[in-house]
């Protein structure tokens, strides 16, 4: 069997078993419900007739991208740590499918798995919008969005959500998390120096900027480290999606030795 | 002295990482605060971040760890064939986690007051300034976690809650119906008038909340949760 061939076996069985994990839907129904009736003016809901579907379903996603992350970090959060704790760990080590297809197939089970009702809130979204705007453009202007603004953060998270727990365990880690997310997200930088409205905020800001024509959050808003905050636009939005894409590989990269070193200490 | 071994067993049985977490609050909270520092944020912002530790990042961190210590357990099978209620067994663990970070969180506020740092209450309101959010956040995750029977739903659940209450903050600090369920009042809006209303508010409803969890947890049915089916 080869690599790619154990890669796919192992990414169809992660997925199957998070999509039918029954937490992972109602935390995402939930956080949505909660997101779509407390948006306030500014929320997409509000935004009036005649808004182009760009900037409507670009505002949608990172609605979305706020919180559902928060939930999906929680889900992927044991997804290597519980082999060991339910007694798997032997048995998976005796199997002749490698560690590094073992850690790339549950990284692509977890994020599409995750991906999935993701993907689904923002066609559910869309089809809101269009019973009183009108334009079926919503459900492409959606699937845009949703690889721009929700795709790049979902693989960013889904990769240190997988391999942190490793060295952290995943109680620390979800506590963590959480304060990682509002600290480099969402916390002003005019206030505190944070990671937030630089090219490495996975919520997604500069894409939805580019889409929405406007500055959504914060992004390229003057702060800490100044050269992660270029002005918004195209290029600087391909550039916070190669960034996160790219920087979801190296805890990718030491997932295998930390799995061996873990393993085998057992 | 003689009940010692058993608080030091319980101790070990909450897990390092679940008594850890609240250390590791405060660690990110001096970290964060000393590269704030570095960057030539001023004092008044500092000493906010600081008591944001005590208030914010403490409750949220034993809301978690409170989670893994009742979700967790290789031999609860076994604990449910003893003599001693299970729930008593695991009050203990929970305690031992109560008591581990209020030891931190008193020992950080002595260390704030004596550098000169501290902006909260005196005493002996001092210690509600993390008491009453902790009390809330780790009874809304025990019930919730007893509820879902569900790490993810629980730990989700606190964390949305402490993000949205973080977001909105002018919508709590605003609202009639929600500012006494506000648990950052220190730290965004100061001690007014009505602090101790709301300390009083979220410490008392925090408590029913764990009542409700722990009479919950008394089910063994209650104690499978989903990660272990």
């Amino acid at each position: 069997m080869t690599t790619l061939r154990q890669t796919w076996a192992v990414t169809r069985y992660e997925f199957r078993m998070q999509i039918r994990k029954r937490s992972l839907w109602i935390t995402t129904a939930t956080l949505a419900v909660v997101l779509t009736f407390s948006q306030g003016d500014r929320g997409p809901r509000h935004l009036p007739p005649g808004t182009p579907p760009r900037e409507v379903m670009a505002s949608w996603a990172l609605l979305m991208a706020l919180l559902l992350p928060i939930g999906f970090g929680m889900v992927l959060a044991d997804r290597l740590t519980r082999d060991r704790r339910l007694g798997l760990a032997s048995l998976l080590e005796s199997l002749p499918i490698g560690r590094g297809a073992l850690v790339a197939g549950k990284y692509l089970g977890g994020l599409t798995s995750t991906a999935v009702p993701a993907a689904l809130v923002l066609l559910i979204a869309a089809a809101g919008e269009t019973a009183h705007r009108h334009d079926p453009a919503l459900f492409a202007w959606a699937a845009v969005a949703f690889v721009l603004v929700t795709l790049p953060g979902l693989a960013f998270v889904a990769a240190f959500a997988l391999v942190c727990p490793l060295l952290t365990t995943a109680p620390l880690f979800r506590a963590l998390f959480v304060g990682y997310w509002f600290w480099g997200n969402m916390l002003n930088p005019d206030l505190f120096p944070s990671l937030t409205g630089t090219l490495l905020t996975p919520l997604g800001d500069y894409p939805a900027t580019w889409l929405m024509g406007e500055r959504a959050l914060y992004a390229g808003a003057d702060g800490w480290l100044q050269f992660l905050r270029p002005e918004p636009g195209g290029a600087a939005a391909v550039a916070a999606i190669a960034l996160l894409l790219a920087l979801s590989i190296p805890p990718l990269a030491l997932a295998s030795p930390l799995l061996r070193r873990r393993n085998l200490s057992a | 002295m003689k009940h010692l071994p058993l608080w030091r067993h319980e101790l070990r049985r909450a897990g390092w990482t679940a008594c850890a977490a609240p250390a590791a609050a405060l660690a990110v909270t001096l970290a964060l605060t000393a590269t704030a520092a570095a960057f030539g944020t001023a004092r008044p912002q500092l000493e906010r971040f600081l008591l944001t530790g005590l208030e914010a990042l403490i409750p949220l961190a034993a809301g978690m760890a409170a989670v893994a210590v009742v979700s967790r357990d290789p031999s609860r099978e076994l604990q449910l064939t003893l003599p001693t209620p299970y729930t008593t067994t695991l009050g203990r663990r929970l305690a031992v986690l109560g008591g581990l970070t209020a030891t931190l969180a008193i020992a950080f506020s002595a260390a704030l007051a004596a550098g000169g740092w501290w902006t909260g209450p005196g005493l002996p309101y001092a210690p509600l300034v993390w008491a009453a959010p902790l009390l809330w956040l780790t009874g809304l995750a025990l019930l919730v976690a007893a509820l879902g029977r569900s790490v993810v739903l629980a730990t989700t659940t606190v964390a949305a809650i402490w993000l949205g209450e973080q977001l909105f903050a002018a919508t709590f600090a605003t609202t009639p119906g929600l500012r006494p369920f506000f648990l950052f009042m220190t730290t965004r809006i100061g001690v007014p008038t009505d602090w101790d209303a709301n300390r009083a508010a979220l410490a008392a409803s925090g408590a029913l909340l764990t009542a409700l969890a722990l009479m919950l947890l008394r089910r063994p049915e209650r104690l499978l949760t989903e990660e272990e089916t």
